[in-house]
Order: structure tokens, then C-alpha cells, then sequence
């Protein structure tokens, strides 16, 4: 297929889907052989960047879609409403958070991390579509497995559970673990008089 | 996500007596982590154990309470304030340095668990932050055209009556159903105490096996008449192994008649 025409068929599969759509489901689509594609989606990620269109190409959940322009959603809120994104409270992100890096997990796992129980944060993440149970753990009592959804991506504008950060990106330095010892520690001496 | 200690104060000004808005906290190791690594308030003029204490109380009566995990929590922390209260002798030494060594290994158990915590919860404000970037962008949300669908039910718009007449007849009752085929029961409790009495006094004694219905109810009805003859003290059932076939002998002299009478009066 001619590289043009071959853009224009990505552009035209990316319009028409209602979600986002492998490179592998593209290419199949197009019939392309592998350099074409790449040249192709090379293009098209080009002509779609930011700030040259009211949408741009966005990798999202494990593939590409177009999005609105963050420029333009003024315009949009006006036509198609005010988006009322989900009400996320600290403890509900909290636990999405641990089940984000330690999936799939279990809900004592969870709860152990946190030190409260996560039975309503479960619950509640898995009626938001933004987590949802993986079978069970071989272990005895074998308790549910937890993981996140594709929502979960959408929201949070990943690609994937790769470009989650390093969960040791996260962890207390080496500083601030051994103030947190002193001060579990902390012997009558330091009391003030 | 973090809180000041004075944010959270209810009663600031006498650190002597310290309360706590212990809502603010999202849990027992959100709340040590605060008290332990903010500075706002020196951790020797606040009275960690009563915190603590009312902050597992808080908890047992709310719907996040872990049992498991708070009763974890509790012992991490009473082997810390242990540890602490055994470090104010006078002369620092110990009774049994066993006991110290499993209360300091608690307490350095309780350190790592308020690193792990304090990790994810770092974590979690990351992706909080990131969900605010993200979470108001707008994809495509409007269902596919009509005309690019692959499959179409009907080429014209269904019109309304048409739905009213599909719906009228979902929502309409359905007919009772036939239970013609389940009949009553021929036999009465009260009828096979009677034939297995008389069987009892004919014979003196034979196998539940030989004597039961085929039907598994009246089975069933006849397994109870045995019952009552036993409970009545009239017969002896015997049964070699589980599963294997009863057999029932008579204990007393066969009864004078007219019982049996009062009995059929009484089923």
C-alpha cells in the first residue's frame, strides 16, 4: 500500500474506534508489512502531536486513540457537558495504589500494607471498573486475587503497567529510615526537663 | 496526602493533654508515621500509647476494622513502648535478654512496616497527582454510526408499537405450572406404625430393606413410623454398619388392642 494511503487508513481505523487499538490490530488491519507500518505510525504520531490538532494520538491502555486537545476542552465541555470524573478519595487511592504494584493481590495483602481492613476500598474500586478479581491464590482459603483494568490505565493516561514508576522510587532513603528507627527508638534521655 | 500534627489537633495549645481528629487519618500507620516523623510537636510531650489506644478503639467501631491487622498493629506497638519503658532503667540493663531481643525485634518489625506503608503511600499521591492530569481527558465516547455496523437488526427504526407489543408480553404473567404429575402421598406415619407393629407381633422381627416402599417419600414416611416404634420402646434396631440394612426385633410382649385406635385418632 502506498505510505500515504496508508496513513490515511490508520487515521481513519483510529477515528472509527470507540477504544484504543493495539499496533497489532492496526497492522492487521492495513495489511502492511512491518517497515510501511512503522513509517506510517511514525507519520501519524508527527501529524497528531500536540498542539497541532483539536486532538492528538495518545497511547493509552495498551494502545493508540485520538483524544481531545487539552486546549480545546473548553469548546467541548460546552458542546457534550462538564465531565464529572470519578470522586477518588486518599484511602480509595491508596489502595489502588497497592494493588497497582503488587498485583495480582490478595485482600489481607492489601490490608496488611495499609494496616485497616479494604474490603469497601475493594469493593468500590471493583464497581468503578477500576480493579477487578483474577481468579483466586493457591493458598489455603484460597482468598481472591485482585488487579487493575484498562479503566485504570484510560484514567490515569498509561500505556501500560510498565510505565507505572518504580515502586523503589518510592521507598524511604536511607536517611529518613534511620530517623524513623531513632525516633521508634528514642530513649527517655531526650525528654525535655 | 501528608497532614500537619497541629492540622489535626482539636485542642491545640496544652500538649499535656493532646486530642486528635483522628478522621484525618487513613489509618493506624498513617497515623505513627505522622507522629513519628513530623516535628511540628516533640513526640516526648505526646503520649503515644493513649493515641494509639483510641485510634484502635476508633477503629473497632467503624467498618474498616481488620481484625487481623490492627490486633498486628497493637502488638507491634506495645512491644515498641515495652522497649522504650525498658530503656528508662535507671542502670539501662535488662532482665532477660531474650525477652529483649523478641521485643526489639517487634519493634524493628513495626519500622519496617511504617517504611513499606510510607512507600505506597508515596506511591499513591504520585498517582493521585497523575490522576488529576489525566482523569479529565476526553476520548472518543459516542457509539459507532449506524451505518458502519456490521450487523443491523431491521433496515427501518423499530417504531413504538412494536416495542410496546414486545414488552407487553415479557411483562405479562406466565402461566402457572402444571403439577398434576406430583400426587399425595398414600401413606400416613400413623398407618405404617401399624403395619410394622403387626409385622412385630406376627413375626417378632425383619429387615427395614424387606419391608419398605419402593417410592423414596413413603420410604421415607415408613423410615420415621420405625422411629417412633423405637422411641416408644416397642422395637430394637440394629445395624451392623453404616449404610447396611437395619433390622428391627421386638423388645416387649405385643400390645393389648385399642392403642392403635387412640393412635389413628390422634394422626
Amino acid at each position: 500500500m502506498h505510505l500515504l494511503d496508508l496513513t490515511r487508513s490508520l487515521e481513519a481505523l483510529l477515528f472509527i474506534s470507540p477504544r484504543p487499538v493495539s499496533t497489532a490490530d492496526l497492522r492487521a488491519a492495513c495489511v502492511a508489512d512491518e517497515a510501511e507500518f512503522a513509517q506510517s505510525l511514525k507519520e501519524l504520531r508527527n501529524e497528531y502531536s500536540a498542539g497541532r490538532h483539536g486532538i492528538e494520538l495518545a497511547e493509552i491502555a495498551g494502545g493508540l486513540t485520538f483524544r481531545v486537545a487539552g486546549a480545546c476542552e473548553a469548546a467541548v465541555e460546552r458542546l457534550a457537558g462538564a465531565r464529572r470524573p470519578d470522586d477518588l478519595s486518599p484511602a480509595l487511592v491508596e489502595t489502588l495504589a497497592v494493588v497497582a504494584y503488587l498485583q495480582p493481590t490478595t485482600r489481607a495483602e492489601v490490608a496488611q500494607v495499609r494496616g485497616v481492613s479494604s474490603e469497601w476500598a475493594l469493593s468500590s474500586l471493583v464497581e468503578r471498573g477500576l480493579a477487578e478479581e483474577r481468579g483466586r491464590a493457591d493458598t489455603p482459603g484460597a482468598p481472591i486475587l485482585y488487579g487493575t483494568t484498562d479503566r485504570f490505565l484510560t484514567l490515569f493516561g498509561l500505556p501500560d503497567l510498565e510505565q507505572l514508576p518504580e515502586i523503589g522510587s518510592f521507598a524511604l532513603s536511607t536517611r529518613e529510615t534511620d530517623e524513623l528507627r531513632a525516633r521508634l527508638l528514642a530513649n527517655a534521655e531526650r525528654r525535655r526537663p | 496526602m501528608t497532614r500537619t500534627l497541629a492540622a489535626a489537633l482539636t485542642r491545640p495549645g496544652s500538649l499535656d493533654d493532646l486530642h486528635f481528629d483522628l478522621d484525618v487519618f487513613d489509618g493506624p500507620f498513617d497515623l505513627l508515621v505522622t507522629l513519628i516523623l513530623k516535628e511540628e510537636v516533640d513526640l516526648w510531650e505526646v503520649r503515644v500509647s493513649r493515641i494509639v489506644a483510641d485510634y484502635a478503639l476508633r477503629l473497632a467501631e467503624s467498618d474498616e476494622f481488620d481484625l487481623e491487622a490492627t490486633s498486628h498493629f497493637i502488638v507491634m506497638v506495645a512491644a515498641l513502648l515495652e522497649m522504650k519503658s525498658r530503656r528508662l532503667l535507671s542502670d539501662g540493663t535488662l532482665v532477660d535478654d531474650e525477652e529483649f531481643a523478641e521485643v526489639e525485634e517487634a519493634g524493628e518489625e513495626l519500622a519496617v512496616s511504617l517504611a513499606r506503608y510510607t512507600q505506597f503511600k508515596r506511591a499513591a499521591d504520585g498517582l493521585a497527582q497523575r490522576y488529576l492530569e489525566h482523569a479529565g481527558r476526553r476520548y472518543r465516547g459516542l457509539p459507532v454510526p449506524e451505518r458502519f455496523l456490521r450487523l443491523v437488526c431491521d433496515e427501518q427504526r423499530l417504531p413504538a408499537d412494536g416495542l410496546v407489543d414486545a414488552l407487553t408480553v415479557l411483562l405479562a404473567a406466565p402461566p402457572a405450572p402444571d403439577i398434576g404429575h406430583i400426587t399425595d402421598l398414600a401413606l400416613s406415619v400413623v398407618q405404617e406404625l401399624c403395619r410394622l407393629r403387626d409385622l412385630l407381633d406376627r413375626n417378632g422381627h425383619f429387615t427395614f430393606a424387606a419391608v419398605a416402599p419402593r417410592d423414596r417419600l413413603e420410604k421415607a414416611v415408613t423410615f420415621f413410623a420405625l422411629l417412633e416404634l423405637h422411641n416408644r420402646g416397642e422395637a430394637r434396631l440394629q445395624q451392623s454398619s453404616s449404610f447396611a440394612d437395619i433390622v428391627v426385633r421386638r423388645r416387649d410382649a405385643p400390645r393389648a388392642s385399642g392403642e392403635g385406635d387412640a393412635l389413628a385418632a390422634v394422626g
